[in-house]
Order: C-alpha cells, then sequence, then structure tokens
C-alpha cells in the first residue's frame, strides 16, 4: 500500500490516492460496529463474543487510522479513477476484516488464514462458496456471522454508505455506478443519488424482513417444523442477498416444500433491478415496468431453463410431480440469480441439466440487483449489437441505435457492455486454467468440468459447483494456491472486473 | 380588417403583398430599413420597435386591431408578441414557430394562440401530398392533414383506369371521398351520379389523404406508387418531411453526412433507415441502390447542394425528384433544372397565415384551377338555410361540400348524412360564388 502521507507520491501520480484512502478509512471504521450484532447472538448462544468484539475493534481502529493519516480536503472531488480505487479497495479490504473472527475464534476448518478469508470473500459478495464441510461444527454465533456477510455485502457496502454518510454526498454518484450492479447507463438515476441509494437499502431491508417474517410465520405454524427464528433470518438473507450460504448443512435440501417455494419467490424478486422495483411497488408505474424488456427477459430465460431441467428430470425418472417441478424450478432460478443454494443434487442429473446450470451461471440476475454474473441485460444487448452487426454488414453506412425499451443506448454504454463481456469470459478462462494448472502439479485428481464448474461459479458469485464443490460439497478439497484463484475470481466478479483490472494498467495511476 | 403583422422578413412581406389591397396593415419590424422598403411598395403603416414589446404593439393600434400575425423567425419572441396581444385586445392571434414541441403545447391546449403555424410541418405536408398523389395536378391540405383536396387531369387516352368511361354511381371510387367537380372543355360539369369521367377531364376531388392515394393510383394504374424515398439531410426540414412519410406508411431513407446528426436522427425515428454518407459519394449510391429509389427529397439546407443532390439523383434514375429551398428565388431555379416540385418553408408559413386573414369564420381558403376556384372551410351557422339539411336534399349548384369536420374529426357525407350547425364545411365554389356561399351558410 503507498505511503499515505499528504502529498504521498508527490504530483506524479494522476490519482488522488490520499482521497481515496480517506474514504476507504471512512467505509471501514463504520463496518466495526457490525460487528457487534454477532457477538450479541454471541452471548445469547453462550458462545465467546470477544472474537467479534476483537475483530469490531480492529476494523474500526484501522478505519480511523486510515481517516487521520490521510487529508480529507473539501474541495476534492471523487473522480471516476479514485472511485475505482476505491470500490476495489473497499471490496477486498473488508472481508480480510470479516475474516478475522474465524481466525480468532478458531473455527473447525476456517482457522487456516486463507481459507477464513476465502469463507468470508465469499460471505461478503454474496456468492455463497464454502470450505466448511461441517456446518454442524460452527456455533451459532459464526452462522449468523456468515449470514450477515452476506447481507452486508449483497446490496452493498459502499451504496449503503452512501445512503447514511454525509461525507459522502459528493462523488457518490461515481461510488454507486461503480459498485451497483450491471451497466449503470441503462436505467438513468432520475432521483438525486443519496434518495436513490437510500431507495435501494429500503427496499433491501423491507423484502429481508418480509421474507424473515414469512419463512419464520411457516414455522411457528407449524408448516415448516425445523424453522426456528434463527433459520429464517439465515435462508432469508441468503435468498434476498442472492447469497447461497445455509445455516446448516445441505442447503435448502431440508426445508419442507413451501419453504422451498417461498424461497424461489423470494429469489425471483432480488434478481429484479431494485430501481425497477421501486418503481412497481413504491410509484406503482405497473404498465412500465410490466413493458420492460430486461424483466421480460429475465423471466423467459428461468422459464426456458426450466422447462429444459424438467425435461431432463423427468426423461431420467430422477422425480416426479410437484418434487420434479419444484426442484427444477429452484435450481434454475437459484443458478440463475446466481444464488447457489440447493434443494436437490444437481450433480447426479444428466448432461443436458448439467450444461444448462453451466451456461445460466454465465447469464446472471437483472442489472441493479443484489446478483453477480454478466447480468440479463449485457445479454440483451449484446444480441442486439450482434444484430446490428449483421444488419450493417450488408449496408455499411448504415446507422442503427441499439435501443433497450425504446430508447436509443450511448455507444459509450454499448461499447462497455461488449468490453465488459469480453473480459469476464477472458477471466473465467484464465481461472479454469489456472486451476488446472495447479491441480497438475499438486497431482490432485481435479478434472477439467469441475475447473471449469467451479471458475465459472466463483466469478459469477454464485456458490454451488459441480463434482466435490457441488451444491451440497465444499471448496475444500482446493489446494492453497487454488483457494486463493477462486477468491480473487469473487472479488472480480463482485466489483464486476474493470475496477481492479483498471489499476493494473499504466494509464490509470499516469498524470 | 385591421392586421398587425410583427416582422418584415420574408414571410411578413408575402403576407403584406397578399392582404394589403383589402385590408388595413400596421407592420411592425425592428429593422426600420424594411419597413421602409415595405412602406414604399404598399401602402401599410410601420412600426419600428420590437413586436414583443407592449409599448411597440399599442403604437401600432393593437388595441382595435382583429387579427395579429406574428410572423418573425423568433419562435419565442413571436409567443410573447401574442401574449400581450392577448392581454391587449381581443384580436385573433397567429404564431409562426419553427419549433414542433411548441406546435404540441398549443394542440394539447397549452398556449393561449389562437393559431399556430409551422414551417416545417407545412412544408412536410406539402412534400407527402406531392409524393402520395403523383398523378395529381395540385393538392391542397386541410383540417390539420385530416383532408385533401386534389386536382387530377385524365389522360386523353383515358390511362387505362376502370372509372373512366362509366357513370360515377357504377364506378367502384375510393371511399371516403366525393368527385367535387368535373371540368370539362373549359366548363364546369356538375359531378352527378349519373355523370361519367370522360379521357382529358379535370378533376377536383375532396378526400382524406388515404382516398386521394387511391384516386392517384386509380387514375395512373401503370406509374408505380412511390413507396421508397431517399431523403438528403437530417435537419429539422429532413426530420418532418421523414416523419410524415413514415405516417403514411412510406419507406423512408435519410442520408445524412454529419455522424451526429445521423445518429439523432436514428435514435428518433426508429422506422426510418438512416445512413452516415455524402449523397455526392458514387460508391455509396450504387452500394444502396439509390438509383432504384421511387423519389428523392433533398434537404440539405443549402440550396446549390440541395439542386446538386436531385440532378445527380435523376441522373442515376430516379423519376421523380423534390427539392426543400431555403431562399424562395431558389424555387424558380429548381423548377427550371426540372426538379419535380420545389417547396420553400417561408412561402408555405406565408400562405397558410393569408389563409386566416379572410373571414374570421373561414379557417382556410385555397385556390385551386388557377384561381377559378376557391376552397373554402366555413363553420356553420345555427340560422343558415341549409343547416339541419340531408345532403341529397340540398340545392344542386357548382358549390359542393366535400368534408365536413365534427368535433374536430373530418367527415365524408353520404346522401343521408345530415349538416349541423357548428360543423366546419369545406367547401369547392367557384370565386364568383365564394360571397353568396358565406352568405348562405
Amino acid at each position: 500500500m503507498p505511503a499515505t502521507r499528504s502529498r504521498p507520491l508527490g504530483g506524479a501520480l494522476g490519482v488522488d490516492v490520499d482521497a481515496a484512502l480517506d474514504l476507504v478509512g471512512g467505509v471501514l471504521k463504520w463496518v466495526g460496529p457490525a460487528f457487534l450484532a454477532p457477538a450479541a447472538v454471541a452471548v445469547a448462544a453462550r458462545e465467546p463474543p470477544w472474537p467479534f468484539l476483537a475483530a469490531g475493534a480492529l476494523t474500526s481502529l484501522s478505519g480511523v487510522l486510515l481517516d487521520q493519516l490521510t487529508h480529507e480536503r473539501r474541495d476534492d472531488r471523487i473522480g471516476p479513477r479514485e472511485g475505482f480505487l476505491v470500490v476495489a479497495l473497499v471490496w477486498l479490504l473488508v472481508p480480510a476484516f470479516g475474516a478475522l473472527p474465524f481466525l480468532f475464534g478458531h473455527v473447525p476448518q476456517l482457522s487456516a488464514p486463507l481459507n477464513a478469508y476465502f469463507e468470508a470473500m465469499s460471505g461478503f459478495t454474496a456468492t455463497g462458496a464454502t470450505v466448511v464441510d461441517n456446518l454442524d461444527r460452527l456455533g451459532r454465533s459464526m452462522l449468523f456471522w456468515r449470514q450477515l456477510t452476506h447481507w452486508l455485502g449483497g446490496m452493498g457496502i459502499i451504496i449503503l454508505a452512501v445512503a447514511v454518510l454525509p461525507r459522502l454526498r459528493v462523488g457518490g454518484r461515481r461510488l454507486l455506478q461503480a459498485e451497483l450492479a450491471g451497466p449503470a447507463e441503462i436505467e438513468p438515476l432520475t432521483a438525486t443519488i443519496r434518495q436513490t441509494a437510500r431507495r435501494l437499502w429500503s427496499l433491501y431491508v423491507g423484502l429481508s424482513v418480509v421474507s424473515t417474517l414469512v419463512l419464520a410465520a411457516f414455522g411457528w405454524l407449524g408448516l415448516d417444523r425445523t424453522l426456528d427464528l434463527f433459520d429464517a433470518f439465515s435462508y432469508a438473507t441468503s435468498a434476498v442477498a442472492l447469497g447461497g450460504f445455509s445455516p446448516r448443512n445441505g442447503s435448502a435440501s431440508t426445508l419442507a416444500p413451501i419453504t422451498q417455494w417461498a424461497l424461489c419467490a423470494t429469489m425471483v424478486v432480488a434478481g429484479i433491478n431494485f430501481l425497477r422495483l421501486f418503481r412497481l411497488l413504491v410509484q406503482r408505474q405497473v404498465r412500465a415496468v410490466s413493458r420492460d424488456e430486461e424483466l421480460r427477459l429475465y423471466l423467459a430465460l428461468f422459464t426456458l431453463a426450466g422447462v429444459l431441467l424438467l425435461a431432463e428430470v423427468l426423461a431420467d425418472g430422477i422425480a416426479t410431480g410437484e418434487t420434479a417441478l419444484r426442484e427444477t424450478a429452484f435450481q434454475a432460478i437459484s443458478t440463475m440469480t446466481t444464488t447457489g443454494l440447493a434443494v436437490a443434487d444437481y450433480t447426479k442429473w444428466g448432461a443436458l441439466a448439467t450444461m444448462t446450470l453451466l451456461l445460466l451461471m454465465f447469464i446472471g440476475a437483472s442489472a441493479g440487483s443484489t446478483g453477480g454474473s454478466i447480468k440479463v441485460v449485457r445479454h440483451l444487448l449484446l444480441f442486439r449489437i450482434v444484430r446490428r452487426e449483421l444488419m450493417t454488414a450488408a449496408h455499411t453506412d448504415m446507422v442503427v441505435p441499439v435501443r433497450v425499451n425504446g430508447v436509443a443506448i450511448d455507444e459509450r454504454a454499448l461499447r462497455s457492455a461488449v468490453g465488459f463481456v469480453a473480459l469476464y469470459l477472458l477471466t473465467f478462462a484464465l481461472g479454469s486454467l489456472g486451476l488446472v494448472i495447479v491441480a497438475q502439479h499438486a497431482h490432485s485428481g481435479l478434472g477439467v468440468f469441475e475447473a471449469i464448474g467451479a471458475s465459472a461459479s466463483c466469478l459469477g458469485n454464485v456458490g454451488a459447483g459441480f463434482g466435490f464443490a457441488g451444491p451440497f460439497g465444499s471448496y475444500a478439497p482446493f489446494s492453497d494456491l487454488s483457494t486463493a484463484i477462486l477468491t480473487a475470481q469473487m472479488w472480480l466478479g463482485r466489483v464486476e472486473i474493470i475496477p481492479v483490472i483498471v489499476l493494473l494498467t499504466r494509464s490509470f495511476w499516469r498524470g | 380588417m385591421q392586421i398587425i403583422v410583427v416582422g418584415a422578413g420574408h414571410v411578413g412581406t408575402t403576407i403584406v403583398e397578399a392582404l394589403h389591397d383589402d385590408h388595413e396593415l400596421a407592420v411592425v419590424d425592428l429593422d426600420a430599413r424594411r419597413l421602409q422598403d415595405l412602406a414604399y411598395a404598399y401602402d401599410v403603416r410601420t412600426v419600428p420597435g420590437n413586436g414583443a414589446s407592449r409599448r411597440v404593439l399599442q403604437d401600432a393600434g393593437v388595441e382595435s386591431a382583429d387579427l395579429v400575425l406574428a410572423s418573425t423567425a423568433r419562435v419565442e419572441a413571436n409567443l410573447v408578441a401574442a401574449m400581450l396581444v392577448r392581454r391587449l385586445s381581443n384580436a385573433a392571434t397567429i404564431v409562426r414557430t419553427t419549433n414542433v414541441e411548441y406546435l404540441e403545447s398549443w394542440r394539447e391546449g397549452y398556449l393561449d394562440v389562437d393559431y399556430m403555424v409551422s414551417s416545417e410541418i407545412e412544408t412536410a405536408r406539402e412534400i407527402a401530398s406531392a409524393i402520395t398523389v403523383p398523378a395529381a395536378r395540385a393538392t391542397e391540405m386541410f383540417a390539420d392533414g385530416q383532408v385533401q383536396i386534389v386536382e387530377f387531369d385524365i389522360p386523353r387516352d383515358g390511362g387505362g383506369s376502370t372509372l373512366v368511361g362509366r357513370p360515377l354511381a357504377q364506378a367502384e371510387l375510393p371511399p371516403d371521398s366525393t368527385v367535387s367537380c368535373i371540368v370539362r372543355d373549359d366548363a364546369i360539369v356538375p359531378a352527378r351520379a349519373q355523370q361519367e369521367i370522360r379521357p382529358g377531364d379535370r378533376l377536383i376531388i375532396i378526400g382524406s389523404p388515404d382516398a386521394a392515394r387511391a384516386w392517384s393510383r386509380h387514375l395512373a394504374p401503370e406509374d408505380r406508387p412511390i413507396d421508397d424515398v431517399v431523403i438528403f439531410g437530417a435537419g429539422r426540414a429532413g426530420a418532418t418531411v421523414a416523419q410524415e412519410l413514415l405516417d403514411r406508411g412510406i419507406r423512408v431513407r435519410v442520408v445524412e453526412p454529419d455522424a451526429e446528426r445521423a445518429q439523432r436522427m436514428a435514435a428518433e425515428l426508429p422506422r426510418a433507415r438512416v445512413f452516415h454518407a455524402t449523397g455526392a459519394d458514387r460508391q455509396f449510391l450504387r452500394r444502396e441502390r439509390i438509383g432504384q429509389a421511387a423519389a428523392v427529397v433533398t434537404a440539405t439546407g443549402n440550396d446549390a447542394k440541395s439542386l446538386y443532390l436531385a440532378i445527380l439523383a435523376r441522373s442515376i434514375g430516379v423519376p421523380y425528384t423534390l427539392g426543400v429551398v431555403d431562399d424562395p428565388v431558389s424555387v424558380a431555379v429548381f423548377e427550371q433544372a426540372g426538379v419535380n416540385v420545389a417547396v420553400n418553408p417561408r412561402n408555405e408559413t406565408a400562405e397558410a397565415m393569408i389563409r386566416f386573414a379572410h373571414d374570421p369564420r373561414t379557417r382556410q381558403v385555397a385556390m385551386l384551377d388557377d384561381d377559378r376556384f376557391e376552397v373554402l372551410d366555413i363553420v356553420v351557422r345555427e340560422e343558415s338555410a341549409i343547416a339541419n339539411m340531408h345532403f341529397r336534399d340540398m340545392p344542386h349548384t357548382s358549390s359542393v361540400i366535400g368534408a365536413v369536420v365534427r368535433d374536430g374529426v373530418a367527415v365524408f357525407p353520404r346522401g343521408d348524412d345530415v349538416l349541423l350547425p357548428g360543423d366546419r364545411a369545406i367547401i369547392l365554389a367557384e370565386a364568383a360564388r365564394v360571397a353568396a356561399i358565406e352568405r348562405a351558410l
């Protein structure tokens, strides 16, 4: 990390590292108090609360230190470069501090720093990949902390900061757009940036509360006897954040059918663009939202994937009736929205189902949702760009705007969408290649398909992969180096790659 | 009538030229020299100053004026003038605008102006009607483009049309249209049911734009209808023409050398195909088969360039060329050079504004067949002799009610329809009988 004195590296740098670190410190300072929640759970469950208290204190202290060492200059504006730096650093550092309780608490299988970091990264990025084989050996407070990281990371720490921290009033738009999933240019933000951030978070909180209460009610009413408030909260946050952590072994398969259907509904809603959801639920613009092309494609893709999976499951006689419908619908929704919860071990399904699920990992939820991966709207754009290419191949001088919902999309936004998809596929390819190289070297029996699945799953923030990393398995068998690769992929996937890759270019740092 | 004309530019001067004989005119303009020229040429009062100021309007006698025509090129100034007039007197106001958005606000009733004339839309309608009824000798639009009056010449050999040589009652006439008048050997023949259309006749038809197109197809069946138009230039004029043609179901291609303008056009008009190229690029013209287009409209904003492109288009095989010309003088140049139709926005605007200076009840008037006929647009009064009468019972004269605008919608009356008070009747009449008709209604 560069020195943090008043004028760190003189005027040679084109990036105001000082201002960026100052902001990171400001955010970190306020992540600390979040550790009080699991500490309270620990006290209630008669578990030691100090791992959380110590980690929280360390986090806040680091934040304050960073804040003190750097100088906040009121006249400074957070430009695009500083925005990238802040986003990349926040998503690198927050999971690092989030991993501390696992280390301090000597949690089985999470006591190795790399594993703990993997688990925390998986939590904050709402991936849901775990290195824990047996969750029953984790205490309640640790399980709670895992779910809380999902919930904090799902809608985004920085968006939350923009919503509540007054100092982010200036420059917040850049940060919000850098963190909000998907191409920001598609849905112009009509409200002020603070209003937007508050709308996103209040909707997110509202959805989480409703979902938790519905699940808890199933438990109280005896519809699902295994559910208590803790489990209800855990599964609800997992679904709303499109994360995938589960408080029990066997993911969501031990839940009653009605609970599983409720989770399906939650995931579908959480995978919709929250700004559009706000227009639908609060501003009641039903017609405009129901005509939204991304929403329609999003729902159509579910249906298509569900039908493919159902055909396979029925043809192979794996399940029948309501069970077949529920399992295939759940897996299609869970995989496409990049949640990664599972009600059935799809690794035992046939080739068509496996292929369908792998491809779904590359689709993702809507822009502006809590999901990861490429996002539906980028696929829509890509399809229309290709169609335009075919048209202009015959008419070279023709000017054909690419439209979404009838509005012509700016060429720069189109270029960035194409660039993103290319970068995404490249990152996926290099990641799987890296996993295979590491496995060859270590003579471990990692198959090509498992490597591909793990790479696609982590980069897309899905969680569950194939083979031993399947829905009921864990990432524990991966070697340290592989774990590091997968951790990096989760980080890249959550910040949508560009804020990180751009830091590696020389022109980023130049004046 | 006392009329104040704000603006002594080309539009204002054309208005003065047309109205100075019959009305008392006062002209307001900032440019004292222009006013002086006008005062020497016509017997009008001139008031130097800004027409958008209260004092100047009062100097021009706004309190006693019947009509104010705001004709400057500055749209906002015209609007301010109209707002002032509304407060200062009871005069009707007509405003010239180049901004289609203002026109929309006016149509929705948010701008307190009696009538708005858009240069772009008048021009686009003129171009569109020439394209949709290519067989016409002349054509005019009424009632916001809902009613079209068309003059056709039947070829001496009949042109192969099935409508020729058959009594009107038996011929399959396009719906929503009336044969208002037949001119045969310079004499007017009333268009009765037993009458037939003969080769060499001249017909005057009143009908919907669709009906006018159908007539054109019937009368010149061997001419292919113009369904594929290339417009050079994506400026305001080109864009409005494109929109007008698209609304009539004609395929439109637009060629624009400026990248940004081409982008904007493509974004605004999803149904038009926009090309970023110069119209003079031979490779481009060949690649896109521009020579096979049925018509070319040049609207580049530069008359010399437009003329060049129109001639180039003809040389590569485009049968029908039209031009939007900036300078009124260029109209003659274009026509001399063989461009089929040349339209000048300022002339169109002036004409549209002049139509209102007639009887206050008369919304629009056009001249047809070298001023032999006038087309009137008159609101029917309660006490009129033919109000509440069936159309089939109306007296047979040489004048015909071709269409009625009732509650803003055009109706093409049949024999059993009734003419109601408050209807706007669109009437074709011999020029000599206009005064009698105005009295009768």
